[in-house]
């Protein structure tokens, strides 16, 4: 298209879609250095700097290494570890945020796409189907299961559907699934914290 | 719409068009497997799973649990049939076998129901397996066949069945049986309850060929088989197979062992047929076999 500013990759089909896809979850994925030895993911939530990552991932402060390569001190706003969800806060402005999705609205065998750094290889791309919905065991909480290859450095990274859209958080791997938070369930996570933020401001 | 969001959809409607057929096979301890609705009443699943004859139940996917019953097993193959008599249920659609190419995109579908993705990786010709049976076709899969899956659908973009997913049939490889085999077999076993060996109706004895002889014919081993009974009117006798004749080569290859001989003729379908080698007063002769049915056995 004449006059088209966009750089990105605008090939037409399934690749170009992922491509555009993968280029657009690694500008809201960030590098999570918390408690543990290994480094996890995070996710960008929200442009003014609040990071959603896995509680098993950072609980309290955690040095961020942004998608540009610039390293940050993070503080802990909220910490839930029966979700395994942790909220994070950055000082930085107009970052890439994710868009976010529904995660109630998935089906079984929905195209779904993660990003993340497993094995500290940053920004690395897998892709599966959404394998089953419900608790995996009944009194569980509640995980988006994926047939989809995950490693240890995945952990706190997004789970996005084919239009890009966050739908999880990547948590774990049992049985060779990737389990991750639903993004409803994060969005109930960080509903105290907006509202407070609401009140204050 | 984008193309990534086109594949999603296609493969989320795949797997909502089956599920309604995919059932959970309650017939071992803990672990449920997967059946399909295939006809009306009659539901497919894996022989390996059925660990019981007796007090099996299904569970569709409405979630409501239901006594079955053993209709029949085929070990060889890997199948089962089972009759449920609430029949409701939705039957599965099923694929075009022949349409089947290397790299088409392929779910597997468990109860649930759960799903995985991957592709057709290999395609190959008629195979026999450990267990003894004949598959149309090797169908090998690159996708993750997870525990409670065999049994279960692989299914094509459009959701229609192409093949019954089964671990059962090899340890290292992600096998399906291809639609074929399984209308095959399941409409033997809903006819007959079992399905039939072949059969040639002799009793044979390993025997040392002469030096001269195995000069003479290529693809003969050290060892023929010699014909030590002839049943009357079965399958060889009436090829005209004679006692004290010795067997050397079926289809072409050696048989120095009578398990040689179960492999080719065990596996093949009731009239079809057989060449066989023999060394006859010591010339070899081509006899046509047509395989008989073996007897089902007593007690």
């Amino acid at each position: 298209m004449p006059g088209h500013s966009e750089t990105h990759d605008i090939r037409p089909g399934i690749d170009g879609d992922l491509t555009a896809i993968t280029g657009r979850l690694r500008r809201i994925t960030v590098q999570v250095h918390g408690s543990s030895a290994s480094a996890g993911s995070g996710v960008i939530w929200i442009s003014n700097g609040l990071i959603v990552t896995n509680a098993h991932v950072a609980r309290g402060r955690a040095a961020v290494v942004l998608p540009g390569g610039r390293a940050v001190e993070a503080r802990g706003l909220a910490w839930d570890p029966e979700h395994d969800l942790a909220a994070l806060a950055v000082d930085a402005d107009g970052l890439s945020a994710a868009d976010v999705g529904d995660s109630d609205s998935l089906r079984v065998g929905d195209l779904v796409v993660a990003v993340g750094n497993p094995f500290g290889l940053a920004g690395a791309v897998t892709t599966g189907v959404i394998h089953a919905l419900g608790p995996r065991r009944a009194a569980g909480p509640s995980f988006i299961q994926a047939d989809l290859r995950l490693a240890p450095g995945n952990s706190g990274g997004p789970l996005a559907d084919a239009r890009g859209r966050v739908i999880g958080i990547n948590a774990m791997i049992a049985g060779g699934l990737a389990l991750a938070v639903p993004s409803n369930v994060v969005a109930r996570f960080l509903a105290p914290l907006r509202h407070g933020a609401a009140t204050v401001s | 719409m984008n193309a990534l969001l086109s594949l999603s959809n296609d493969l989320a409607a795949a797997v909502e068009r089956v599920r309604g057929a995919v059932v959970a096979v309650n017939a071992r301890p803990r672990l449920p497997s997967t059946g399909v609705h295939w006809r009306r009443g009659l539901i497919v699943t894996a022989d390996h799973t059925v660990r019981s004859d007796e007090d099996i139940t299904i569970t569709a996917s409405d979630g409501r649990t239901v006594a079955s019953s053993l209709v029949g097993r085929d070990p060889g193959t890997d199948l089962a049939v089972l009759r449920v008599h609430d029949t409701d249920l939705p039957l599965a659609d099923l694929g075009d076998p022949g349409s089947l190419q290397v790299g088409h995109i392929v779910l597997a579908v468990g109860y649930g129901p759960r799903a995985s993705w991957g592709v057709v990786s290999a395609l190959g010709g008629r195979w026999q397996t450990w267990r003894g049976g004949e598959i149309d076709q090797l169908m090998r899969l690159d996708l993750t066949l997870y525990p409670g899956f065999s049994g279960g659908p692989l299914v094509d973009v459009q959701g229609r069945v192409v093949g019954i997913n089964t671990s059962g049939l090899s340890r290292q490889l992600e096998l399906a049986i291809p639609v074929s085999t399984v209308v095959r077999v399941a409409d033997e076993l809903i006819d007959k309850g079992h399905v039939s060996r072949g059969f040639l109706g002799v009793g044979l004895q390993p025997a040392r060929l002469p030096e001269a002889f195995r000069r003479r014919l290529t693809g003969a081993s050290e060892i023929g088989l010699l014909v030590v009974n002839v049943q009357p009117d079965g399958p060889a006798a009436k090829a005209g197979v004679l006692l004290g004749d010795v067997l050397v080569t079926l289809d072409g290859a050696p048989v120095g062992a009578t398990e040689d001989v179960q492999a080719v003729v065990g596996a093949r379908r009731v009239g079809s047929t057989v060449t066989a080698t023999i060394l006859r007063a010591g010339a070899p002769a081509e006899v046509s076999i047509t395989v008989g049915e073996r007897p089902p056995r007593r007690g």
